[in-house]
């Protein structure tokens, strides 16, 4: 029951912000604000679809994971591709370290959530993230030229962490009740999404 | 049992031949069309077969694999006219138009003969749904790939996440009009309000011409 109610709420979430960013998006015939208009509603209609797939199934999951997440996979790409949207292009040539981490963190979850998740999904995330991460990283690393982006950059960088944070408390606690760690982390992935609204419009305004 | 392969070359023939006899865009229309008819045969071949590896039943296999296998047989023609003839834009999207109507019909006619012709109202619903499920697919894919990115490299990867935005909203579709009542009713709008939505809201922006 916790499932389907936290699952509308950020639903309703979702809904409202995809209402703002697709009405900025044809208001100013911004591809910024359709990239963001995706990227809620890819999360927004993967969200609709597991609630409904455990209302007509008596609280069954879908059964291929690889699949059922697809969404939640092109929610990452349509969040990079803003992200390289809004900000300027990377010139600088030189090879860093840090930036790669970001492929050495998530493939290692990675790792750790195939104990319990299936192969293939696991890869496609760690690859999807570290990529976000990726970017966002070697945008920090360069602020005075990415200034007007931070906001986006830090909002994204929290959104992830919350990501990763939910799906360690689910390899851990499993009962369907408010004390389940999981439930706090997504209270917190919910709250976040509005942020990305404020961001992108700091974004774009700089 | 419908042998989906004999409806296929009745449906076809006709328009095989007219393809020969038109030119230009009547032409074009017509082989999208016709694309769009043999994704569909092929779609069907490939879901059924998925799901039997996967051992999924039909309910899970409809909103599992089926939508899947669907959106990405039908984007195959599309991507083949990009690739090779590397087309105008609106000439693109008219063509992925096209070939979802072509794989609309052809599904629409398929279940025609699977569940029987009685009643009108539950049919009409049906053809304006899944045609416009079909077309709202089609486009999300055209206009997203043609609007959003500018390099190819951008198109792939955002292609990419086009195909999973449409494939879920199928899954949707498919598992709202599974249901009976209001369910059926309100998964069978939500293709149509999309499409009235992009009538009234984006016509005038993103013109097809």
């Amino acid at each position: 029951m916790v499932f389907v109610n936290e699952n509308l709420i950020q639903s309703a979430v979702l809904i409202a912000c995809s209402l703002v960013s697709i009405s900025k998006a044809i208001k100013y015939k911004s591809r910024t604000w359709s990239l963001l208009s995706f990227f809620y509603g890819c999360w927004l209609i993967d969200d609709v679809y597991w609630m409904l797939y455990a209302l007509f199934f008596d609280g069954k999951t879908p059964t291929l994971s690889v699949l059922s997440d697809l969404n939640w996979y092109a929610s990452y790409v349509f969040l990079y591709f803003l992200i390289r949207q809004v900000a300027p292009p990377y010139t600088r040539r030189e090879t860093r370290v840090i930036p790669w981490l970001a492929f050495v963190f998530t493939f290692s979850m990675a790792a750790f959530y195939m104990q319990w998740g299936e192969v293939l999904s696991n890869l496609i995330y760690a690859n999807l993230i570290g990529l976000l991460l990726f970017s966002v990283i070697r945008r920090l690393m360069d602020l005075d030229d990415y200034r007007d982006i931070l906001l986006l950059c830090a909002v994204s960088l929290f959104f992830v962490a919350f990501e990763y944070g939910l799906w360690t408390a689910s390899c851990f606690w499993r009962e369907d009740s408010l004390f389940n760690p999981y439930y706090w982390f997504d209270a917190l992935l919910t709250l976040s999404f509005p942020f990305f609204i404020a961001a992108t419009a700091k974004a774009v305004r700089s | 049992m419908s042998y989906i392969e004999n409806i296929y070359v009745c449906l076809a023939a006709p328009i095989l031949l007219a393809i020969m006899l038109l030119r230009r865009e009547a032409r074009g229309s017509l082989a999208f069309t016709l694309m769009g008819m043999t994704s569909c045969l092929l779609s069907a071949y490939v879901s059924s077969f998925a799901a039997g590896a996967a051992g999924l039943g039909l309910a899970e296999a409809s909103l599992e694999i089926a939508p899947v296998v669907e959106e990405v047989m039908k984007s195959l023609p599309i991507l083949f006219y990009l690739l090779v003839f590397a087309p105008r834009k609106g000439d693109a999207i008219r063509g992925t138009i096209m070939v979802s109507v072509g794989f609309a019909t052809f599904e629409n006619v398929c279940f025609l003969t699977s569940y029987g012709t009685e009643d009108l109202l539950r049919l009409l619903i049906r053809g304006f749904g899944t045609g416009a499920m079909h077309v709202t697919c089609g486009m999300v894919v055209a206009i997203g790939l043609f609007f959003l990115w500018d390099r190819a490299w951008l198109r792939v990867v955002g292609g990419f996440a086009l195909l999973c935005f449409v494939i879920r909203f199928h899954s949707i579709y498919n598992l709202l009009v599974n249901g009976s009542g209001p369910v059926f009713w309100i998964g069978s709008a939500i293709p149509l309000t999309f499409i009235l939505v992009y009538m009234i809201a984006f016509r005038s922006s993103v013109r097809i011409s």
